[in-house]
């Protein structure tokens, strides 16, 4: 049960998107079994198609070089060993790679064979420098061998009678008589029909060690095969319908009955009682339930019994109860989530459900079968034996056919030049090693293949690209007019590189988006407390926001006005459904609707700045502040109990500034912007907010550092550890909105007003720096042109977050590629495409334990290769890792998305989230050494079962030498760079402009000094 | 006087002409794989909504200027034998023009909203064929002046239908739900057919002004006997069950919600959902020859009511929910119809198309609004267990839940009752055809049915 449990997937309610690796429970298997594994369990697909490989070393995405040098690696001394006596397993695989090779099943490849003229003209894949040779050893070889009844020497006697008998007729065809005469074209054809004939020939052998096929497990899978009935399919509609009505948070007018009892109790309820005309095959139901309700079975009892009446021993548990978990995984998954992660639902499943959800899954199962097995008059007592009935009736298992195999070796003998005579000659052994090299090298190995290939260019693009940038001198920016810190999102980088070249008298930083603050928060206009950190984190505290006792007056009117208009829009949406309420609503006022449909769908932009200004007039007062210190413990949400002491404020700041490496240099102002996306109709809205923040805005958590930072008696404390922040350096917390580029400060009535020009700096700075985001982003926006000015880019960008139909209001983390932690200064100017994360660390303030990097590590690579992994199995297997196209999503019990009116639950990304992603596990650069790594890795487990097994690649960038060494294997090896040269360019703009795909590496070396112009 | 004739024609032209011209423009290009943009499909769609909004405004800006009410259009009689004539003909008048106008406004804004919504999609080109030939459809039965041309429009409806709802044919779900909107659909036009060809056998007559009588809707008088009317009023009413989702066929209407959500919006929950309801409001003066007639459409329309309440309480996803609730208002504005309140029923359907449909177009932002409405409020909005009947005792209770949740089991009772006997009798028949030609040919027939799933190339062992 715990197996299933963690393979099921780790998404809760969509409202807190959690990015996590789909194939989490097998992190522990180095990378390569992981994926092979998780592929055959989850039945999805874990690589591209090799077509799509293929079209990347076309256009130069992989070239030729790396595809060799990653089969050289994944080879090693075996790839020199020569097979059949006619090439070495490297050229072999590299031919099998390089070359689009036909599959199909038999009957396709006998038309093709026949139909598409594969035996009239050679491959136009083959190298212009084998056609002749291949063509002349043949044309000797009939002229010599074939024509002659028997052979002279006597020695090939036997052989050559052979040759006869396969080849007599085949001459007699072309015209045996005439073949001095025959014309090249004729000879290609014959030299061709020769090869299919030797090829059809020479597979024809007994196999002795056929490659094992996977046999299907659950009984649904055998009752498909055998019947082409899915059983599954009658199961699911009664099961998704029920779930969902479990699961239910509130949206349904009627709650299920007997809920509180359990999910088994309250389906036993249901569908114990005889109801009026129930479906064909559930007629058994009621009298299989009302046996076990008789027999008083728990839920446990009740899945061992149908294990065993299903015939299921307990050596087949492990594998058949995840089967089973998994073949509606998304409920399954969810229902999971409602019972651990209680705190994250209001209306949580008491723990034991997913066993209850077992036990009526299997009930259901094995009424479903019992009926379906009748239907096509089997014998169903005893169910145990089904599973053999069924095997009785299949066909032995498929296997490779003759053709399939013969039209393999056909076409990689041209390509590889190997003419009839050369193949005539080989034994049967030869044949043997020939077919099982072939098979070997499956497809699922060839694409794992092209994808290291295809993530090698990359890595060695990006690697060259740090190491030459990082040669040249860098330094922190002296005395900088102010400095930011945001977070590692790979969204802000772009943000960042566009405000260090508006401004480049402005230091750069970058954490984690909550700040180190881990809180339970609640805005002054919040009904509840949102979660606001990694979702492997519990947070300790909570935080509370209220408005200024001034406006206290003011706020409680507005509340009120608030909680009327909320009040009747909640009964306008109920009382719509009903009867009465329904008819007088549409009767009367329906038409009016007509306004809002048409204004927000045709004018949205104008339509939401209507709203925002009648919004105005109801919105909590603008001065409001945390409740930030705590009287009375324990921390709890309760009045008193929140927020924090002083001694934990300290600790938490003294944390953060030393994680980033900022503990002198302070400029007079210090920014921390959290992010948060805001966009309309978009039930995956939270999968564009901030990631540290499990889904949510990080706003609080930098309103909350900076307040702590501000704080004089934390100030103390932190001078009495060495961190001395002037008198003058002035902590402000904001929000960057990631979807419309536009960042607001919180709390700037405490702004000193020594400190007015200051901030009307940093805010002309950042405003022109948001626009040029916009700008970059747009142009990947299809519907963006690419001449936009910055401003219209912007303006764009806000269109897209108010618009009702549009389903990419941005693109997250889409592009994610890079993770660097280490000094800004070290890639500040380095052209990134809003590729990386970005943590800054300093080593050179680090002890000798590492501990400042270990406590970097944990949080980044967990939370880093999460998103990333999630972005990876989304984009690979859209309809099965990932949630599909958006467009007939349809939210369901308040916690996630269905396809259409019923459909295993969705968790994952959609397709129109991930459809700019180069699936590839994350490139993780680390200013550090081997000694620090292995002492981390030592430490915590989590980062060592990622890096260790590969989940995530790892580079290390010495922080002295500018050497690179790359991790892999468990070994650090050193990284000779291909390059010493970067494209230079002026600005990023001038980089990017008019160009929609992914982008190399560029030196940003801006002329002149930049004027604020557009 | 003819003046204004004259323009009304040219502006029927464009209303009628440009749905009908943009199914061509979108469709034989795609056909002969020239795939068009994305921005003109857009502009192509936009032209002729905004030609015909603007033309159906004029002839109504027209028709109350010079205080007409009835404005028909002739296209003439395409066949004509002895017994029978096809005649088509378009009408403008106080039934037609509101819901022509209504057709033009959700669909242009649908229309704008798709643009978007399925930008990139790649059945982009093959969504827009469907909503332009949906739009000719709706129309041409709004407007139409006799029921052959009716049913044209009814087909078009019924086509695109069920192809926009197995719009993502890679999946067997939406295919399996499209053919059962279409298994539906064929159903209620196989009624609206035989209603035709009862009423030129009665009257000699499809043509709505002459066996309607001449007077404007819905002040007509029909020339047919009170038997006569009830039994074409009959067929009619079946035609408008299926297209209306009443009962017992609303199975289909939760099922079309495979779509993309612009087409569940605009096609399912808005406008097709009443054509039904349409239909009975044009044929009303049968209705009025016919007491019993009535009779049965006030109760199948407050059955509908009735289930449609109590299943849309217990449905736990947004686009189930809204569709129960599309059912119930349907079913009211039957109810009243049969009850004789033709203009409160056409301002019910106009109310409930635009509300629905904005709902409809919303439904993705129901976490978003529910965050929003429980922040105002201060509360969790759970069940309210409203309308639940508090009298009943628990096992009623328990019933009426498993009644909501299975709703109604009108979709087993149909496939048990109905469609299984019905292909049972194929089946016979079939089994009957293989003994004749297994005897025929001295053996096994029918090779091709035991022919095994191919072996998948050895590529597809992992």
């Amino acid at each position: 049960m715990k197996v299933a449990a963690e393979l099921l997937p780790s998404q809760g309610p969509i409202t807190a998107f959690v990015f996590l690796n789909t194939l989490q429970a097998l992190e522990g298997l180095p990378v390569e079994e992981g994926m092979k594994k998780g592929s055959r369990l989850f039945g999805c697909q874990v690589y591209l198609p090799e077509d799509r490989y293929r079209e990347h070393l076309v256009n130069g995405r992989i070239l030729r070089e790396d595809l060799e040098a990653e089969l050289e690696e994944d080879l090693q001394s075996r790839g020199a060993d020569v097979i059949a006596g006619l090439v070495t397993r490297k050229a072999w695989r590299m031919a099998m790679l390089e070359f689009p090779l036909r599959f199909g099943p038999t009957e396709e490849l006998q038309w093709f064979v026949a139909e598409s003229g594969a035996l009239d003209h050679l491959r136009d894949e083959m190298h212009d420098s084998l056609r002749q040779p291949f063509i002349n050893e043949t044309r000797q070889w009939a002229m010599r061998d074939l024509r002659m009844k028997t052979s002279e020497s006597g020695i090939h006697r036997q052989d050559s009678l052979l040759q006869h008998n396969l080849f007599g007729d085949l001459l007699a065809r072309f015209g045996a008589d005439s073949i001095e005469r025959w014309s090249d074209a004729t000879w290609e054809t014959f030299s061709l029909q020769a090869l299919w004939r030797i090829s059809r020939h020479g597979v024809h052998i007994r196999d002795d060690h056929p490659l094992p096929v996977p046999q299907p497990l659950r009984h649904q899978n055998w009752m498909q095969l055998a019947t082409g009935e899915d059983t599954d399919r009658l199961v699911h509609d009664v099961l998704i319908r029920f779930c969902a009505a479990y699961a239910d948070q509130g949206f349904a007018p009627w709650a299920l009955p007997k809920r509180n009892e359990g999910l088994f109790r309250s389906f036993a309820a249901l569908y114990g009682q005889p109801s009026g005309v129930p479906d064909a095959w559930m007629q058994g139901l009621t009298r299989e339930i009302q046996r076990i309700e008789r027999a008083g079975l728990t839920p446990l009892q009740s899945v061992l019994e149908s294990l065993e009446l299903l015939g299921v021993g307990e050596a087949e548990w492990p594998e058949f109860i995840p089967a089973t978990c998994l073949a509606l995984r998304g409920w399954a998954g969810l229902l999971w989530q409602m019972e651990v992660r209680a705190d994250r639902v209001p209306v949580p499943a008491p723990p034991g459900t997913l066993v209850e959800f077992l036990a009526v899954r299997l009930i259901l199962d094995r009424v479903a079968l019992v009926a379906t097995a009748r239907r096509h008059g089997m014998e169903t007592q005893p169910l145990s034996e089904l599973r053999n009935v069924l095997q009785k009736m299949l066909a032995a298992p498929p296997q490779a056919s003759i053709a399939q195999r013969a039209f393999l070796v056909f076409q990689l003998a041209q390509v590889l030049g190997w003419s009839a005579p050369r193949l005539a000659k080989l034994t049967k052994q030869d044949w043997h090693d020939l077919i099982f090299e072939m098979e070997a090298f499956s497809g699922h190995e060839r694409r794992r293949l092209y994808h290291e290939a295809f993530e090698r260019r990359f890595r060695v693009n990006s690697l060259d690209a740090f190491i030459v940038h990082a040669c040249r001198p860098a330094k922190r920016v002296e005395s900088p007019r102010y400095q930011i810190v945001t977070c590692i999102d790979t969204r802000e980088e772009g943000f960042r590189r566009h405000l260090e070249e508006v401004a480049p008298t402005v230091e750069t930083f970058a954490a984690a988006g909550f700040f180190g603050v881990p809180i339970y928060y609640r805005g002054a206009a919040d009904a509840h407390f949102a979660t606001l950190c990694p979702i492997v984190v519990m947070p300790k505290h909570w935080l509370t926001e209220e408005v200024a006792l001034t406006l206290e007056e003011e706020h409680r009117r507005r509340a009120q006005t608030r909680k009327a208009i909320g009040q009747a829009s909640h009964q306008v949406h109920v009382r719509s459904r009903t009867i009465a309420g329904g008819a007088l609503l549409t009767a009367a006022f329906g038409v009016l609707a007509s306004v809002p449909l048409v204004g927000r769908v045709l004018f949205p932009r104008l339509t939401s700045k209507l709203r925002r200004r009648l919004g105005k007039f109801v919105e909590t007062p603008p001065v409001t502040r945390l409740c930030l210190e705590r009287s009375q413990d324990p921390p709890g949400p309760e009045n008193g109990h929140v927020g924090f002491r002083v001694s934990e404020m300290a600790e938490m700041s003294e944390r953060l500034l030393r994680d980033i490496g900022l503990t002198s240099g302070f400029a007079r102002i210090v920014a921390l912007l959290g992010h948060g996306s805001y966009c309309l109709n978009n039930p995956h809205k939270s999968a564009y907010d901030c990631g540290a923040c499990s889904g949510g805005a990080g706003g609080p958590n930098a309103r909350a550092m900076a307040a702590m930072l501000n704080d004089p008696r934390v100030r103390a404390i932190l001078y009495q550890h060495g961190v001395e922040i002037p008198r003058e350096t002035v902590f402000l917390g904001g929000l960057h909105n990631t979807c419309t580029d536009v960042v607001t400060f919180f709390d700037l009535d405490l702004l000193p007003s020594s400190h007015r020009a200051d901030y009307e700096f940093v805010i002309r700075t950042l405003a022109e720096a948001c626009e040029r985001n916009a700008h970059e982003r747009c142009r990947r926006f299809q519907s963006a042109p690419l001449n936009l000015s910055f401003a219209a880019a912007h303006r764009h960008v806000e269109g897209r977050s108010q618009d009702l139909a549009q389903t990419r209001p941005e693109f997250g983390n889409a592009s994610n590629a890079l993770c660097f932690v280490g000094r800004r200064s070290t890639i500040r100017g380095l052209y990134l495409d809003r590729r990386s994360f970005d943590q800054a660390y300093d080593p050179k303030s680090d002890d000798a334990e590492f501990t400042i990097l270990g406590r970097i590590l944990g949080a980044v690579v967990p939370v880093c290769s999460g998103i990333n992994l999630q972005y990876y199995f989304s984009y690979v297997d859209s309809p099965g890792f990932g949630a599909g196209t958006k467009l007939p999503h349809n939210v369901v019990s308040l916690l996630g998305v269905m396809n259409g009116p019923a459909s295993d639950l969705r968790p994952g990304l959609p397709w129109q989230g991930v459809e700019i992603h180069e699936p590839m596990r994350l490139l993780l650069v680390i200013e550090s050494t081997p000694d620090a790594i292995r002492k981390i890795m030592a430490r915590n487990a989590a980062v060592e079962r990622i890096l260790r097994n590969e989940w995530m690649q790892l580079a290390l960038l010495n922080p002295d030498t500018k050497d690179m060494l790359l991790y892999r294997r468990d070994e650090f090896t050193p990284y000779a760079p291909i390059t010493t040269e970067l494209p230079q360019t002026e600005s990023s703009t001038n980089w990017y402009r008019g160009w929609r795909d992914h982008l190399g590496f560029a030196q940003i070396r801006p002329t002149s000094s930049p004027a604020s112009h557009h | 006087m003819d003046g204004y004739r004259h323009i009304i024609e040219w502006l029927g032209l464009i209303v009628v002409g440009g749905p009908l011209l943009l199914i061509p423009v979108l469709g034989i290009p795609a056909l002969l794989s020239y795939p068009l943009s994305e921005r003109f499909i857009t502009r192509a769609g936009q032209t002729v909504v905004v030609a015909g909004l603007l033309a159906s405004l004029g002839i109504l800006g027209i028709m109350l200027t010079v205080h007409t009410n009835q404005v028909p259009i002739d296209i003439g009689n395409w066949v004509q034998i002895p017994h029978y004539h096809l005649f088509l003909k378009i009408e403008f008048d106080r039934l037609s023009v509101p819901f022509v106008i209504l057709s033009f406004v959700l669909c242009g804004t649908i229309g704008a909203f798709a643009a978007r919504y399925m930008h990139r999609e790649p059945g982009f080109n093959r969504f827009h064929v469907l909503y332009s030939l949906f739009l000719a459809g709706m129309i041409i039965t709004s407007t139409a002046g006799t029921i052959e041309t009716l049913f044209t429009g009814w087909e078009m409806v019924g086509l695109s239908s069920a192809l926009l709802v197995a719009f993502y044919h890679e999946r067997p779900a939406p295919v399996r739900n499209g053919l059962w909107v279409w298994t539906v659909y064929r159903v209620s036009d196989a009624a609206l057919l035989l209603a035709s060809v009862v009423l030129h056998h009665a009257s000699g007559e499809g043509n709505f002004d002459k066996f309607l009588g001449t007077a404007s809707w819905p002040e007509g008088h029909t020339v047919l006997t009170e038997q006569q009317a009830f039994l074409v009023g009959l067929l009619i009413l079946i035609a408008a069950i299926g297209k209306s989702a009443l009962v017992p066929l609303s199975g289909w209407l939760p099922r079309a919600m495979e779509g993309p959500t612009p087409s569940s919006a605009v096609f399912y929950g808005a406008l097709s959902v009443h054509l039904g309801a349409f239909l009975l409001l044009r044929v009303s003066p049968l209705l009025d020859q016919s007491r019993w007639l009535c009779a049965i459409v006030v109760l199948v329309g407050l059955t509908t009511a009735v289930f449609g309440a109590i299943t849309a309480r217990v449905q736990t996803d947004i686009k189930c929910a809204l569709s129960f609730a599309s059912v119930t208002q349907v079913g009211i504005i039957v109810a009243e119809i049969g009850l004789g309140f033709r203009y409160i029923a056409l301002v019910h359907i106009l109310g409930h198309a635009c509300l629905r449909t904005l709902q409809f177009v919303r439904a993705p932002t129901l976490l978003l609004d529910y965050h929003n409405i429980e922040n105002a409020i201060g509360a969790r909005l759970g069940p309210n267990n409203s309308g639940s009947p508090n009298g009943l005792s628990e096992g009623w209770r328990m019933w009426l839940y498993r009644f909501a949740l299975e709703r109604g089991h009108l979709d087993s009772i149909l496939m048990d009752y109905l469609v299984r006997p019905f292909l049972r009798v194929f089946e016979t028949c079939d089994a009957l055809e293989q003994r004749w030609t297994d005897w025929l040919s001295a053996g096994d027939s029918r090779q091709s049915e035991h022919a095994r799933r191919t072996a998948a190339a050895p590529d597809d062992f992992l």
